[in-house]
């Protein structure tokens, strides 16, 4: 019975319910979009590391540590058995880590340098482009950041120097003969990438490697000596910190918007609930209970809610299918802010996202429908045929 | 007798709260009703009539005396049980209609038909013919807006009495209506009280009305004066 009274509430106020339902579909669109772009930036940032850096997995030298420099010196050796037979099957290959002082333009500057094996194809970087250059000492590969950073060039020639697996200083030319334009800023800033064999002979540490990064979908070996098995769940976990530490900015910002959803929705449900003084007053003459005024009224604000969801598709739907396949091009390379953070960002809309969304809407309209209705359900029905103003 | 009696009210005081203060807007009123009466209660304004009509309909409470409807001691309801007797036995006549504007003529007359749930082609049956009565056949998809003062007032009739309820009150009714509406109006209240033995109590002091009433009860500040049986109240007819 409510239920049909309700609806026919809601259909027969048509300019009142429109409004209603376009501030909730509008508030419950804010909060969708944002979410998505929040969510579409996180999962961009895992897919761009693991596409470019992780790949299935690594193993580790026990000695490395990737946030800790000092430890490079000593993080190298052959690689273990079944470690070795999977690069010799191209289904990973070895990367060689060391420390090192560039020059360039007569500056000094620390760097990363890192071997790689020009022709793995198992993570997204142009490694290929140190292939060849025999004329010249070390072909350098370096992201566009770390260009920038260092004002090198295709072409430029700058001094490198290290210290090799003897505790020698050596030094040589390099030679940029790439920058490449990646999203992953821990590929770029302060990395030298240089082909594997040429930094095996530079450190005199031949066959030898710092870590292995494998493909996906490989089962873990057995006989990997003292090397440390490193799943995706593991090496992704630094991007899950920042993405925790990110969480309460994030949870702010939907509670911001949540909380200017609901005023908005509380503001309209508010003022359509009290102008209505008189129309309640004459129900409850006409015998209906307080209880169930109130529950007409929250059941107005669920079906207000239920029809903002369906004006949210129907009105905001084609906007969020649009950014959703298309994305939103961002006007600020965050790639230098230390982000991955793509130059077009595509919101990703999750069942969860849209359900839990949808939830927190409804709850809140239905709060913010019952406290009104509440309120003036308790005014005396004389009162509320006067249409008496609640204070 | 005491079967026949709609309304008994013994010793029934209202008083209201102001500022600091109360006034008195009942006191001492000693009344009974029978069945199919057609009783206005008449005074001018700030007299009490409206406050004994709320009082009587449950919409307000007594604050001393003792106030019975159709057998219920109102001063021992719920607000649920107040309400559950308005539903069931009761209809009420505001002076500015009170229709509920998003709804139609038919959806205004057949609410007090949902609210006691009652199946939708009985409701349909009861609506029309309540429509008819009240001569609003062809207004019944309109909406208030589009209606007049005098089909409005109709309306608010016809939701009345759309579940034949043992009693009406109506709070000055014909206030908002010229002359001519005014008498449709009354005579068709009356027809309904002579066909239904429906119990009439107006809130009035509208001498067009008083025309038609058979029992006046005068008010003033907030006592009963005098209540006078009329011998020749004008009829339908």
């Amino acid at each position: 019975m409510l239920f049909k009274i309700a609806l026919k509430n809601l259909l027969g106020a048509r300019l009142r319910t429109f409004l209603n339902v376009l501030v909730t579909a509008f508030s419950f669109f804010l909060i969708l979009f944002m979410s998505a772009m929040y969510n579409g930036m996180l999962e961009h940032a895992k897919q761009v590391t693991m596409d470019t850096e992780i790949a299935g997995g690594a193993y580790w030298h026990p000695e490395y540590d990737p946030l800790d420099p000092m430890t490079f010196e000593d993080a190298h050796s052959a690689l273990p058995g079944d470690v070795q037979s999977l690069v010799d099957q191209k289904k990973a290959f070895p990367v060689l880590v060391s420390q090192a002082s560039i020059y360039p333009g007569g500056r000094i500057m620390p760097a990363i340098m890192k071997g790689i094996p020009p022709g793995q194809n198992i993570v997204n970087m142009p490694t290929d482009a140190l292939f060849g250059h025999d004329d010249i000492a070390i072909p350098v590969l370096i992201g566009k950041g770390m260009a920038s950073d260092t004002k090198l060039e295709v072409g430029d020639v700058f001094t490198i120097r290290w210290l090799d697996a003897d505790r020698t200083y050596d030094a040589n030319e390099g030679t940029v003969v790439h920058i490449m334009d990646t999203e992953n800023f821990k590929l770029d800033m302060s990395h030298i990438w240089i082909p594997l064999k040429k930094a095996q002979t530079m450190l005199a540490m031949e066959g030898e490697a710092t870590y292995v990064t494998y493909e996906k979908g490989l089962p873990p070996v057995l006989d990997k000596g003292d090397w440390i098995p490193r799943d995706i769940n593991y090496l992704v976990q630094d991007m899950e910190a920042i993405i925790a530490a990110d969480k309460p900015g994030a949870q702010v910002m939907y509670i911001i918007l949540l909380a200017l959803a609901a005023m908005g929705i509380f503001n309209a449900q508010v003022l359509s609930i009290f102008r209505r003084g008189r129309e309640i007053g004459t129900l409850m003459a006409i015998g209906m209970t307080r209880p169930r005024v109130v529950g007409l009224f929250t059941l107005e604000g669920g079906l207000n809610a239920v029809l903002a969801a369906v004006a949210t598709l129907i009105f905001f739907g084609p906007v969020l299918w649009y950014f959703g396949v298309y994305g939103i091009p961002l006007p600020i390379d965050y790639t230098e802010m230390g982000m991955i953070v793509a130059k077009r960002l595509i919101p990703v809309y999750t069942i969860g996202l849209v359900v839990s969304t949808t939830i927190l809407v409804s709850i809140i309209v239905l709060i913010v429908s019952y406290l009104p209705s509440r309120r003036i359900a308790r005014m005396k029905p004389t009162d509320a045929l006067r249409g008496k103003a609640v204070a | 007798m005491e079967n026949n009696a709609v309304i008994t009210i013994n010793n029934l005081v209202k008083r209201f709260p102001v500022g600091g203060d109360f006034f008195t807007a009942l006191k001492d009123v000693d009344l009974k009703l029978n069945k199919g009466e057609f009783t206005g209660l008449v005074g001018p304004s700030g007299s009490g009539k409206t406050t004994l009509l709320n009082i009587i309909g449950g919409l307000d409470s007594p604050s001393e005396g003792q106030v019975s409807v159709l057998g219920q001691a109102l001063n021992d309801t719920s607000h649920g049980d107040r309400a559950r007797l308005r539903r069931e036995h009761m209809g009420f006549i505001f002076q500015s209609y009170n229709l509920l504007p998003v709804y139609t003529v038919f959806e205004n007359v057949e609410l007090p038909l949902i609210l006691n749930k009652v199946e939708s082609r009985e409701r349909e049956e009861k609506v029309t013919q309540a429509i008819e009565w009240v001569g609003l056949s062809d207004k019944r998809d309109s909406r208030p807006a589009m209606l007049s003062g005098g089909e409005c007032q109709r309306t608010a009739i016809a939701r009345a009495i759309v579940h034949q309820p043992a009693l009406v009150l109506a709070d000055e009714p014909t206030a908002n209506l010229d002359a001519e509406n005014s008498h449709h109006i009354m005579k068709i209240m009356l027809q309904l009280n002579h066909e239904l033995s429906t119990s009439f109590i107006f809130a009035t002091h509208d001498e067009k009305i008083m025309a038609y009433l058979r029992r006046i009860i005068h008010l003033d500040d907030g006592q009963i004066t005098e209540d006078e049986k009329i011998k020749n109240p004008k009829t339908s007819a």
